[in-house]
């Protein structure tokens, strides 16, 4: 080797050297610790759209103007990559200090010691007590809800109006009426009368018609009877052509609020969460109705319940516990927070804040409170599921896909179905 | 060598006049099949937000561009706030895999060490294990070096030779090329780095000008560890803003989301087409002049 | 210098085998033996050249994956420590889980279908998009665009206008009187939609085609024209064994790429793997089982096997490569 190339190769040492510990020197901003001065820092995980993160951007200005101690970082995500952004942080010990969760994640997360106690912490008062239940895990409060949902009926009058159908009387109605309406609608031509969605709330709705919980403690309660009833829904609304056929069903069901059968005008029901109005309104550009979900025969209950839109979460690892719970506080409690996010997570629960905005909201979001009212004394109290619970949406549509597809009988379906759920609960 | 350019190669020959053409049909006819989802996008992005599902045909009944307008404006910076920062990931991103992956790949294909087969297979094997068991472990060592939060964990791998995907397609490359090159220049006293510099990076042009393509069109599409690594609202980049269009749990602007996936789109089509001349400038045409 | 060296240089051409076809006896492989202090020198040298991959290795690649080992060994649901449990997880893997055995069978037959596939289409394209035609950079660009889409977020909705029940394949269907189904969502036909999306993204294979085309010199071919050789021999006798290391790259990548193939299931099924699970690809199922089911130890032993199994397969390819892949650099 000669003298020049030896010096080359000694220059590449040393730049891959310097490289390696100049990018360490550069990089020493992303700790919680404190930034600037006697600033708190702490970090607020969520989820969902460009029109949310403006919204929380904006409120999380609103909390350090009114806390200059604090400075909040707001890290996003989009949902399909949420849970596995949160896990790698959790593993990592480098969980945000305020991260928002679900009700299906929440007893995984509380379960294995991932959050914080926030009984106490977060004044609570104001808020639905029945909702505020389902962040208790243990007796122990681990997550303040943000919102509420309820999962109903979702309806085009317009549509059923144009295959000379009236809206049923939803008080009263029972799957089987729901299964000829959609029947006829289909019959008249040019729309589809329903799209199915084979939803875990939907089972539990209608497990709960029958006088079964959906969960049992650690096992599932519904019946494998209960499940090939509700699958045979599914089944006669195929056979008479009041929903799609499996294949297309498959299709709309991987899909959004905005490539639905109702969203795009080709349906005239559907089953959504109450949220979901807003972007089926849109998408549609007609005026839709919230409906009850249909009974069974005979049933004593509607089955219904409101579930958070989503809770707010402390990690039970944070630094500074004090100010999460300040954050999670200013959100829930404090009207200026609600002003600004109005129902981007579900409904407030706080009767206050929601008097104090209810004005503010726009006329889909009061046609949905005006709903929950109504049947808010039908409702039936919500638990939070057992760990393993964000599984189930995926077992169930799996299970119900191989059964419409004609790969399984009934029979194995619920057996099967059974068998997955409750080892996917079980640990 | 002077006489190379009249004896046109047999292969190289221009096409008869005909044929020529319908080469031109089938290619553009081809290409227009392959390009329909293409089309769709481009039609969707200018139609109104919600006649995109509504109306399914090709051909939009009213065009506007309220969704490329939205879409510029719609997160917290403007779009072109994100494009940059996507551009200055990936431009050092290219940089780096073209000189630390060239380096290695001249080391396993031209030079014997010891336990060569060995370090192959490892670099090999690193490729093989999904990433997704990786992430978490990762995560750690990169949160330990406090390099969360910015561009480092993304930047700092590429200068460091860890995608072997190059260094093995460059491996293929050098051995393509004859060794009397090599032996050549080193009778007239060319050590390695002159031969590395001199003759085989030269010659490797296609290879780098693959590396440089691929590496800025990975980087710019790579959702997965931008999401994770980069979380500040001020940090993020194309990747992860065009994902922030769709939630869905709950609303997604698909119009905006249509229409910046087609400004995106931009940049690596632009590169790729600069790129491209010398993809094409391999030894068979340069190389041995 | 360059002056000589470009001479000693350019006489390669005329040296190397001309219409014959070069691939050679394996065994001739071995280099003559130099001297010791001169090999010494040179694996300095390579260290060297090797240093940054070096560091890298250790800082960043070999810990993780290391660690990745040890939590295939472990129960690990990523929010609370690690605990010991043996070969529990591989002997589930092998006894238990029907899913998991589900997910090989969709993932090998993607990769024996769609890799050959794919391979065959990049190579056809890259040879009539090399030369010879007015406006080729342009087509070339053009022909990668489905590849820079392929990854796209939109392209689950792209793939349902193409494969839907309302898609642009039932139309032309539709036109023959023939009613489809709808491709994406029905399980006997979801996996072929993907297969022909692997196919659709040829680009990056069809790129390294291309540039593995331009480092054929083109003296062979001259040489070869001059002794007649028909368009079609040159290619078998010229094209196709001087192209081979860049054929078995693209090959063993692809294959490894293939095996690991996650986001267009992920996209496409919305994550699922569905419908019926006939897109559960190995990695998708392996993502479901570390992040949504918070088994990251089952889903690190899961990881390993799949090494074993695709460095099983790229063994057997580097093996096989000797019958049929010639390099420039052997004499």
């Amino acid at each position: 080797m000669n003298p020049s190339s030896r010096k080359k190769m000694w220059t590449a040492v040393v730049v891959s050297a310097a490289l390696m510990t100049g990018a360490g020197a550069c990089g020493g901003d992303g700790g919680g610790e404190a930034a600037g001065g006697d600033k708190v820092r702490i970090t607020f995980a969520y989820w969902g759209s460009d029109a949310r993160q403006k919204l929380t951007d904006q409120v999380i200005q609103k909390f350090e103007e009114k806390n200059p101690t604090i400075d909040v970082e707001g890290d996003f995500s989009n949902w399909d990559s949420y849970y596995e952004k949160i896990a790698t942080k959790v593993a990592a010990n480098d969980a945000p200090d305020v991260m928002s969760i679900e009700i299906r994640g929440l007893s995984e997360y509380a379960g294995r010691g991932a959050l914080a106690d926030l009984s106490g912490k977060v004044p609570a008062a104001d808020l639905d007590q029945q909702v505020l239940t389902s962040g208790q895990i243990d007796g122990k409060q681990y997550a303040i809800p943000t919102g509420v949902n309820a999962f109903s009926m979702i309806a085009n009058p317009s549509v059923l109006e144009k295959a000379k159908q009236k809206l049923p009387d939803d008080s009263s109605w029972t799957w089987d009426q729901w299964i000829g309406l959609a029947k006829d609608i289909s019959g008249a031509g040019g729309v589809t009368g329903a799209e199915y969605n084979p939803n875990p709330a939907w089972l539990q709705i209608f497990a709960a018609q029958r006088g079964e919980k959906m969960y049992d403690g650690t096992k599932m309660g519904v019946s494998a009877e209960t499940l090939k009833a509700w699958w045979s829904i599914h089944q006669r609304l195929i056979e008479t052509k009041g929903s799609p056929d499996a294949a297309k069903s498959a299709e709309i069901g991987a899909t959004g609020p905005e490539q639905s059968l109702l969203g795009t005008n080709a349906g005239a029901m559907g089953m959504w969460w109450s949220n979901q109005l807003n972007a089926l309104s849109k998408s549609s550009g007609q005026e839709l109705t919230l409906l009850r979900m249909p009974k069974a025969e005979g049933a004593s209950t509607s089955g219904m319940f409101l579930q958070p839109a989503m809770f707010y979460t402390a990690s039970a690892k944070s630094e500074h516990p004090a100010e999460a719970a300040k954050l999670i506080d200013f959100l829930v409690n404090d009207p200026d927070a609600a002003g600004i996010l109005l129902s981007d997570r579900g409904l407030p629960t706080n009767a206050k804040v929601l008097a104090a905005v209810k004005d503010k909201l726009p006329p889909v979001d009061q046609k949905t409170l005006a709903f929950v009212d109504q049947v808010k004394s039908e409702l039936s109290p919500i638990v939070a599921p057992p760990k393993g619970a964000l599984q189930m949406e995926d077992i169930l549509k799996r299970n119900t896909e191989e059964l419409l597809f004609g790969k399984v009988t009934p029979d194995q379906a619920a057996q099967k179905f059974l068998a997955e759920a409750n080892a996917a609960i079980a640990g | 060598m002077a006489t190379r350019s009249n004896a046109a190669p047999f292969l190289f020959r221009p096409l008869p006049r005909g044929g020529r053409l319908l080469k031109h049909l089938l290619l553009i006819g081809f290409g227009l099949i392959m390009l329909y989802p293409l089309f769709w996008m481009v039609s969707s992005s200018l139609k109104p937000e919600e006649l995109i599902f509504r109306e399914p045909g090709l051909w939009p009944s009213e065009v506007t561009l309220d969704n490329y307008g939205e879409g510029w404006t719609a997160l917290k910076h403007t779009f072109g706030y994100y494009l940059w920062n996507s551009a200055v990931i990936t431009g050092l991103c290219v940089a780096a895999n073209l000189v630390a992956c060239s380096l290695a790949a001249y080391a396993f294909a031209r030079l014997d060490f010891p336990l060569k087969r060995l370090w192959f297979a490892i670099m090999l094997g690193s490729i093989m294990l999904p990433h997704h068991v990786t992430v978490v472990p990762q995560y750690i060592v990169f949160a330990e070096l406090d390099w969360i939060n910015t561009i480092w964990p993304l930047v700092v791998p590429k200068f460091l030779a860890t995608d072997a995907f190059f260094i093995f397609l460059m491996v293929q490359f050098i051995r393509t090329l004859p060794r009397e090159l090599d032996e050549a220049a080193a009778i007239d006293g060319a050590g390695y780095w002159r031969i590395f510099l001199r003759v085989i990076i030269p010659l490797c042009t296609p290879a780098l000008a693959t590396t440089g393509i691929f590496t800025f069109i990975w980087t710019w599409n790579d959702f997965f560890s931008q999401n994770l690594y980069l979380t500040n609202s001020d940090n993020l980049t194309v990747a992860v803003a065009l994902r922030q269009f769709l939630d869905s749990s709950g609303e997604s602007s698909w119009g905006p989301m249509f229409a910046m996936s087609i400004v995106s789109l931009g940049p690596i089509f632009g590169f790729f087409l600069a790129g491209q001349k010398y993809l094409i400038r391999g030894m068979a045409t340069t190389g041995l002049k | 210098m360059y002056a000589s060296m470009s001479d000693s240089v350019s006489v390669t051409p005329e040296r190397a085998p001309v219409a014959q076809p070069p691939p050679q006896p394996p065994g001739r492989r071995r280099r003559v033996r130099q001297v010791n202090v001169h090999r010494r020198r040179e694996a300095r040298t390579a260290y060297v050249f090797l240093a940054p991959w070096f560091i890298g290795l250790f800082v960043i690649t070999v810990g993780p994956i290391l660690a990745s080992l040890y939590l295939s060994f472990t129960d690990y649901s990523l929010l609370e420590p690690a605990t010991l449990v043996g070969l529990d997880n591989y002997d589930k893997m092998f006894t238990e889980d029907d899913r998991f055995l589900a997910s090989l069978k969709v993932t090998t037959i993607y990769v024996v279908v769609s890799v050959p596939l794919q391979l065959a289409f990049a190579l056809a394209l890259a040879l009539a998009l090399d030369r010879g035609l007015r406006g080729l950079p342009f087509y070339r660009s053009v022909y990668y665009l489905p590849s820079l889409l392929g990854g796209s977020v939109a392209i689950a909705i792209l793939w349902r206008k193409i494969f839907g029940t309302e898609g642009l394949v039932n139309s032309l269907l539709g036109l023959f009187g023939i009613e489809g189904t709808g491709w994406v969502s029905d399980p006997d036909t979801a996996l072929g939609t993907l297969i022909i999306l692997h196919v659709w993204t040829f680009g990056a294979p069809m790129v390294i085609f291309l540039a593995g085309l331009r480092q054929i010199p083109q003296s062979y071919y001259e040489a070869a024209a001059v002794d007649g050789a028909s368009r079609i021999r040159q290619f078998w006798s010229i094209t196709l064994p001087l192209l081979t290391p860049i054929i078995f790259f693209n090959l063993v990548l692809e294959v490894i790429k293939s095996f690991q193939s996650f986001t267009q299931s992920f996209i496409v099924s919305g994550g699922s793997g569905g419908p019926a699970d006939s897109t559960l690809f190995y990695t998708l199922y392996l993502y479901l089982k570390g992040f949504k089911s918070y088994e990251m130890g089952y889903a690190a032993a899961m990881a390993w096997v799949l090494l074993l199994l695709i460095a099983g397969l790229t063994g057997v390819n580097f093996i096989a490569s000797k019958y049929w892949v010639f390099y420039g650099d052997t004499k």
